[in-house]
């Protein structure tokens, strides 16, 4: 696409406007936004300097399309936040005003600037100078761009067809987009499939599982693939490509997006862990499928014996505190909490009091997380039917050993009587086991999914895009993205259908321009580049004009990645929007030395 | 910003605050029209005054300023304030469902209004500022706050007393203090409701006596004078503007309370409280800060690591369910709790008190095509499709439907517009880009 030339973007005569933002008083209570603004006033090429409270808001991006629409500025800094949060909204703003958005420079004056050296006073607004001029001297250099726009694969994969991965099917199909439903168990249903009734609605999961799935079968968009495993992915929003493997067969698809609802594992514990490994030691999941399929009576019998009393370990592998707890392969402790445990016990606590009244139940918990709706009501009738709730604190996990006897002795430090040490006898110990992300390891790798400290996959930010990832086209559903109950996977699942939807609204994409360029003048056919590039295809050599070879760049495999323009002998291959003089300009406006804020007076 | 003739719209959705925002961006990025109507004289709801978000600390104006904004550009989305929704009916067998609305009388031009305050400034009467909580003052005639969305004037015809100076200085003739209520109806091919949640009033355990002293505060309050542009500028209690050096939460002030009414758990005070106290601890770095909690539920993502990090930042919590509060003297207030930790009956005086006050129904969503359910918030009636309410073509996100936080809301929000979208396309109300498949 040709640039639509414009004659306010002559990168003859800059005028550069330059907007610092308050951000309330995150930024200004910490940097002199009134002095930065004076400032940069008398760097060349700025026209006019501003500060606003909240730069975001409605009449602080008008002063951005009024100045740009009066001929006052035809290049925006704006010096705010990360650009992750509000790079997108400068640059629609710059759109408005009739400029080309890519002539608009984000400068990180909050994350980078007020909250990492707010308490260095004048030397963190000198600094805050330096990075706004470096920002100024980009923009001057900046050419207009357009976006990239490719066809798009109207059609989405989703991974998983436990219940996340049924309902984003579902929704997505129902949407009008077709779908590809892979699962690697021979059916569908996921861990749902184990579990007995359900909170809050007190439904059988199979049931709910039964009803997805007619849904599922029914519905002639879907295509699902049972028994059957993803074994490659790659390429980008719009035109992803998989490889799918059932069996000994193999099909590749083109994909527009891809839906992960892979789920989670449950926590195993180590061998001795809360006596793990003992006879009467089983954990949550197994116990749920266990007693769902067990007869009522008057006492619980497990393993043939009779189970007078039943202890409930809540935050087994999730809440680990150092030191306690035996960590992960990656060296670290599950510190977070599981969301799901609490409620499931006490669901599970109650349950077992009306079906089998003469068992007696122990609870050792660190905090009761009833929070959802209808889930405190599980408390309370826990209470009500006689559950002995004991508490300990996150240091001092209670310790369970084998009686000589049979059974089990649970001693905890117990909050609730002022931390005195009780040794609780059980017949029976079940482990509130928590959750822990799927085996994806080689999905994380394909796609370049984030992954964050807990190891689940990692969303782009939880309220601005609580179901997207960094690598546009993956979206997230369900457990792949942190403990959830199944109430909540189905939202999220419906979500990621929205979003899904949103993104192949279309039959094309668009794509930012930040790609590799060549100037095919200065190209002596070197191949430096291709070797350079991680990317397969992203630059190739081509025959050029007079047979010689040229440098040629596939927009939409580059990944703007630079590496090409690092190893080039020439300078004939620059990373648009980024380009060398443009890191030049920024280098020289940071290191400026005649740029300086008064000081603070008294 | 509505034409009168716009009275036909795929989907209409309740409340202009996160929620409904969020559904409103979905839809309507799917190409539907989508119509907000907004009982205030802004959107933004109730996030819009907070300070700064858990777990990420986000100031709340980062996060909702650029949705609003987004809404009120979208070309596929109007919005209506000041606007009560009277009647949903139900539309059956796929046809749409009839909304009656009320706009009321803003007394200001919203099309000829251009936000300048000339008239706020001209106004003589001071009042309570209601964005504030009363805690700051503004005039009879005011843009609602500073991002308000639409950024222009709305005057309290409980205040005003006529005197004309607006309407002198307004270079619009945009004041119209004859302005009337006005009935629409409106047919809309779905309907999401998302209007949000009420605050349990601090005066409802009245063993805590939050009628007899300025210095309790509910947790809006407290977010107002967290905020960058608060009332104060800073933290200052409100009886006599001292800086407070020993605060207090006490959490499930209005939840988990048979005897106030309210059994449930409200979900977000636990958070929004260690929060407050982070922030606090930030405001007034000298202060001691105590949470009395009965269990601390940090649920969510992250959230377990912000409560530990909240400890090691010298944050003190007691577990132990406040007993009663009585003011003393120099307006300080000594709250009587039984320390689980070591069973001593403790009296300890702080010099302020925020009570974390739970989430309650709003008293309006009844009467709304909905079903309510035993605990007042809007029923919801299908296992796997939880937005779903009793109503056909009426779905729901936020807190409509019982209490969550923010980001649970805008995932809910996310599904509820997902469900929307389905019950259109299979009512026959497709938008064209469906049809590129």
């Amino acid at each position: 696409m040709e640039p639509t030339p414009n004659p306010l973007e002559s990168p003859d005569q800059p005028k550069i406007g330059v907007y610092i933002c308050r951000c309330g008083g995150n930024i200004s209570d910490y940097l002199d936004t009134e002095k930065l603004a004076d400032t940069v006033r008398g760097i060349p090429g700025v026209t006019l300097s501003k500060v606003d409270t909240f730069m975001c808001s409605d009449p602080g991006q008008d002063r951005i399309v009024q100045d740009v629409q009066a001929g006052l500025v035809n290049r925006v800094v704006v010096a705010s936040c990360s650009p992750f949060l509000h790079e997108v909204t400068f640059k629609a703003a710059v759109r408005r005003g009739g400029l080309n958005p890519y002539l608009y420079t984000h400068v990180n004056i909050r994350e980078q600037g007020s909250w990492a050296h707010g308490h260095q006073g004048d030397a963190a607004t000198q600094h805050a100078l330096h990075m706004i001029a470096g920002g100024v001297g980009k923009v001057r250099h900046l050419q207009p761009l357009d976006k990239i726009r490719l066809p798009s694969h109207r059609r989405v994969l989703v991974i998983g067809g436990g219940v996340a991965g049924m309902k984003a099917a579902l929704d997505t199909a129902r949407r009008g987009l077709p779908v590809l439903l892979v699962e690697k168990a021979p059916q569908l249903g996921g861990r749902s499939l184990d579990l007995g009734r359900v909170y809050p609605s007190e439904q059988e999961a199979r049931e709910l599982v039964k009803r997805l799935e007619k849904d599922v079968r029914a519905e002639e968009k879907i295509t699902v693939l049972t028994g059957s495993e993803v074994t490659a992915i790659g390429g980008f929003i719009g035109n992803f490509e998989a490889t799918i493997s059932t069996g000994s067969e193999q099909r590749t698809d083109a994909i527009g997006a891809v839906i992960m609802a892979t789920g989670f594992t449950p926590y195993q514990p180590p061998e001795g862990e809360y006596a793990f490994g003992h006879s009467q030691v089983v954990t949550l999941p197994e116990f749920v499928k266990a007693l769902r399929d067990m007869p009522s009576g008057k006492t619980l019998t497990w393993n043939g014996k009779p189970v007078r009393s039943v202890g409930l370990m809540h935050c087994v592998g999730s809440r680990q505190c150092e030191g306690c707890f035996q960590p992960q392969p990656d060296g670290q402790l599950n510190d977070y909490c599981s969301r799901v445990c609490c409620t499931s016990l006490l669901r599970n606590a109650v349950e077992l009091r009306s079906r089998f009244p003469e068992t007696q139940i122990y609870d050792f918990h660190q905090d009761i997380r009833t929070y959802g709706r209808g889930q405190e009501d599980y408390y309370t009738c826990a209470s009500d039917q006689g559950v002995t709730f004991f508490r300990w604190k996150g240091e001092e996990p209670p310790v369970v050993t084998a009686r000589d006897k049979g059974g089990l002795a649970i001693t905890v430090k117990d909050q609730l009587t002022f931390g005195e040490e009780i040794e609780v006898p059980v017949d029976l110990l079940v482990l509130g086991v928590g959750m822990m992300p799927g085996p994806i390891a080689d999905l994380v790798d394909q796609l370049k999914l984030p992954v964050g400290a807990d190891r689940f996959l990692q969303e782009v930010h939880p309220k601005l895009r609580p179901v997207e990832v960094a690598v546009a086209g993956v979206l997230l559903a369900g457990t792949a993205q942190g403990p959830m109950s199944i109430e909540e996977s189905l939202e999220g699942a419906s979500a990621a259908a929205a979003k899904a939807s949103i993104l192949l609204a279309h039959d094309y994409t668009d794509l930012e321009p930040f790609v590799a360029l060549v100037t095919p003048d200065l190209c002596v056919g070197c191949n430096a580049c291709v070797e350079e590039c991680q990317y397969a295809g992203a630059v190739t050599m081509e025959a050029g004009p007079e047979g010689k070879s040229v440098a040629t760049v596939n927009p939409g495999l580059c990944k703007g990645c630079g590496a090409c323009v690092a190893v080039c002998p020439t300078r004939a291959i620059d990373v648009q929007g980024w380009t060398l003089d443009q890191f030049d300009a920024m280098i020289d406006g940071m290191t400026d030395e005649a740029l300086r804020v008064p000081a603070t007076q008294g | 910003m509505i034409a009168p003739s716009q009275q036909k719209v795929d989907a209409l959705v309740v409340g202009g605050g996160i929620a409904g925002l969020q559904t409103a961006l979905d839809l309507a990025d799917q190409d539907y029209k989508v119509l907000v109507v907004e009982k205030e004289a802004s959107i933004g709801g109730r996030m819009i005054a907070l300070s700064k978000v858990f777990p990420t600390l986000d100031c709340a104006s980062c996060i909702t300023t650029p949705k609003m904004s987004s809404a009120s550009r979208h070309p596929n989305i109007t919005i209506m304030t000041d606007t009560e929704v009277l009647k949903v009916t139900q539309g059956t067998e796929g046809k749409p469902s009839r909304v009656k609305v009320r706009k009321n009388p803003r007394f200001v031009d919203l099309d000829l209004c251009i936000g300048c305050s000339l008239c706020e400034y001209a106004c003589p009467v001071e009042r309570p500022d209601p964005f504030e909580w009363g805690l700051g003052a503004t005039k009879a005639i005011s843009v609602p706050f500073t991002n308000a969305i639409p950024p222009k004037a709305i005057l309290d015809p409980e205040w005003c007393t006529a005197c004309g100076a607006c309407a002198m200085v307004c270079p619009t003739d945009a004041i119209d203090y004859g302005e009337r209520a006005q009935e629409l109806d409106i047919e809309a091919g779905t309907v999401v409701m998302a209007t949000g949640f009420d605050l349990n009033p601090v005066t409802v355990k009245k063993e805590y006596r939050a009628s007899e002293s300025a210095n309790i505060l509910n947790p809006l309050e407290l977010e107002r004078l967290l905020a960058p542009h608060g009332p104060y500028g800073r933290v200052l209690r409100p009886s006599d503007g001292k800086i407070p050096d020993n605060i207090a939460f006490v959490l499930c002030a209005g939840s988990r309370d048979k005897s106030i009414g309210v059994p449930y758990c409200s979900r977000v005070c636990c958070m929004y409280s260690i929060k407050q106290a982070m922030l606090l601890s930030g405001a007034v770095p000298m202060a001691e800060i105590t949470l009395y909690y009965m269990d601390i539920r940090a649920f969510g993502k992250g959230y377990e690591q912000f409560y530990q990090n909240a400890k090691a930042m010298g944050i003190t919590f007691t577990k132990g369910k406040v007993a009663r509060i009585d003011p003393v003297d120099n307006d300080n207030l000594k709250l009587r709790v039984e320390s689980l930790e070591d069973g001593r009956l403790l009296e300890n005086e702080h010099d302020l008190v925020i009570l974390a006050q739970g989430i309650v129904p709003r008293a309006d969503a009844d009467g709304l095509g909905v079903v309510l359910d035993h605990d007042g918030f809007v029923k919801c009636a299908d296992p796997v499709a939880p937005t779903k309410t009793e109503g056909e073509g009426i779905f729901t996100a936020g807190c409509a439907a019982g209490p969550k936080d923010i980001v649970d809301s805008i995932v809910e929000a996310s599904a509820a517009a997902s469900e929307a979208a389905q019950h259109l396309i299979r009512t026959g109300v497709v938008p064209v880009q469906a049809t590129e498949a």
